[in-house]
């Protein structure tokens, strides 16, 4: 990892000595020293995945219909808690991608899959009103209230979680989310590779802490297969994602950290252990 | 008090409220309500198009140490960010700094208890906003951050 970022993760960060507080900002801070007074805010808001579908409206009109991962029918939930977060997760993802694919009947069945997967992991209660929403929504087509509904959704379960002392559940929804929004987003750069859209694929600091939050699951959880193979999947794509910024990201790069996330989310998916 | 990031159920709620009457809530020294501060400043760009994020920072901090938060942003989008405390006479800021430490800001205010900055980020990836209770009549002082995107 960047040593800069690493350096400011794990902790610190200074201003430069010609901060004036009062009269104007710093142009520059040290992120390399490490007072104790000025620890760095440790959580990180992992970004909605709203957020990168706005960008890429930008640049442009993918095929998102070639990109969407179609169920076969209502998601049924496996394995334990932490693996059904996870594929909270991945369906909350799906769901951004049946929106742009203007596919309404996936986007009724991903609102169903949201209730059934919240039922087993206890938050379909908070997580209800969304799903009715979506599925709602989808019928009359309104696309931007789904995408908005799901945005909801994915904070909605994660609070629901955090209510529950589930914050780590929580954290793994979101991974959820981001391995399967990195995959489809790796996929759309790769069919139309341009600069600017491999630049969306470093993520560094996400990156950083989805391997925080994992390595601090309880010990039981954290030797779990399916873990174990989410934190070496991470360490294995963080290469791909450039050292200092973004630009150097190859077609090559984008293909493997889409073939890595696109293995995890099967993992993820997967009936067996 | 841990700097943490918190989700309000009854965010937008509040955001409409803000929106559509004047005034701040009442001051009872939390990072709720430091936040209808960090909302209040969030009312123009929301009008302008702006989504703000249901999720947010918050803590509290003592004057003239400010505080660094990692956070990824993305080049295509506009961000705007909002911090907010209740502590009248209170007066704090938020700056934006790339992954290499410079400031990277486009447009920034200040006015008492509510701060903000904005950046249309030149590169995706880890950006450091900085916030900061540059004076206040408190020991410690409580402040909240949101943000939006468009």
């Amino acid at each position: 990892m960047n040593e800069r970022i690493l350096c400011a993760l794990a902790g610190v960060i200074t201003l430069s000595a010609t901060h004036v507080s009062e009269a104007a900002p710093a142009k520059t801070i040290a992120v390399n020293q490490f007072p104790k007074e000025a620890q760095l805010v440790e959580r990180v808001l992992v970004p909605v995945p709203s957020e990168v579908f706005a960008v890429l409206d930008k640049l442009g009109k993918p095929n998102w219909p070639d990109v969407l991962r179609a169920q076969k029918g209502l998601a049924t939930p496996v394995g334990g808690k932490e693996q059904i977060s996870l594929m909270l997760g991945v369906v909350i993802a799906e769901g951004f991608i049946a929106v742009e694919a203007e596919n309404g009947e996936e986007v009724k069945n991903i609102g169903n899959s949201v209730r059934s997967l919240s039922k087993a992991i206890g938050v379909e209660k908070a997580v209800s009103r969304r799903a009715n929403s979506i599925v709602e929504y989808a019928e009359k087509r309104r696309w931007a209230e789904v995408r908005k509904e799901l945005d909801l959704a994915l904070t909605d379960v994660r609070q629901a979680m955090m209510e529950l002392n589930s914050e780590s559940l929580a954290q793994l929804v979101s991974l959820g989310g981001w391995l399967r929004g990195t995959e489809a987003l790796a996929t759309v750069v790769n069919k139309g590779f341009s600069r600017d859209g491999a630049e969306l694929l470093h993520q560094p600091v996400l990156i950083e802490h989805f391997h925080v939050q994992l390595q601090s699951l309880p010990e039981k959880a954290r030797k779990e297969a399916l873990i174990s193979k989410i934190l070496n999947g991470l360490k294995a794509i963080r290469p791909f994602m450039g050292a200092e910024d973004g630009s150097g990201i190859s077609e090559k790069d984008a293909r493997e950290i889409g073939k890595i996330c696109a293995e995890l989310v099967a993992a993820v998916n997967s009936k067996n252990k | 008090m841990n700097p943490v990031f918190f989700v309000k159920r009854t965010f937008f709620a509040t955001l409409a409220a803000l929106i559509f009457l004047s005034g701040p809530g009442t001051a009872r020294g939390t990072i709720d309500d430091a936040l209808s501060f960090a909302l209040e400043a969030a009312q123009g760009a929301v009008k302008e198009g702006f989504t703000v994020r249901e999720e947010y920072w918050g803590g509290d901090l003592p004057s003239g140490q400010p505080k660094p938060i990692a956070h990824q942003l993305f080049k295509g989008n506009e961000y705007w960010f909002w911090m907010g405390t209740d502590c009248k006479g209170a007066k704090i800021s938020v700056h934006i700094y790339d992954s290499a430490g410079k400031l990277a800001e486009d447009e920034v205010w200040q006015k008492g208890q509510k701060a903000a900055a904005k950046i249309k980020p030149k590169r995706t990836g880890t950006y450091y906003l900085l916030v900061e209770i540059e004076k206040s009549p408190d020991e410690r002082t409580v402040w909240s951050l949101a943000y939006g995107f468009r």
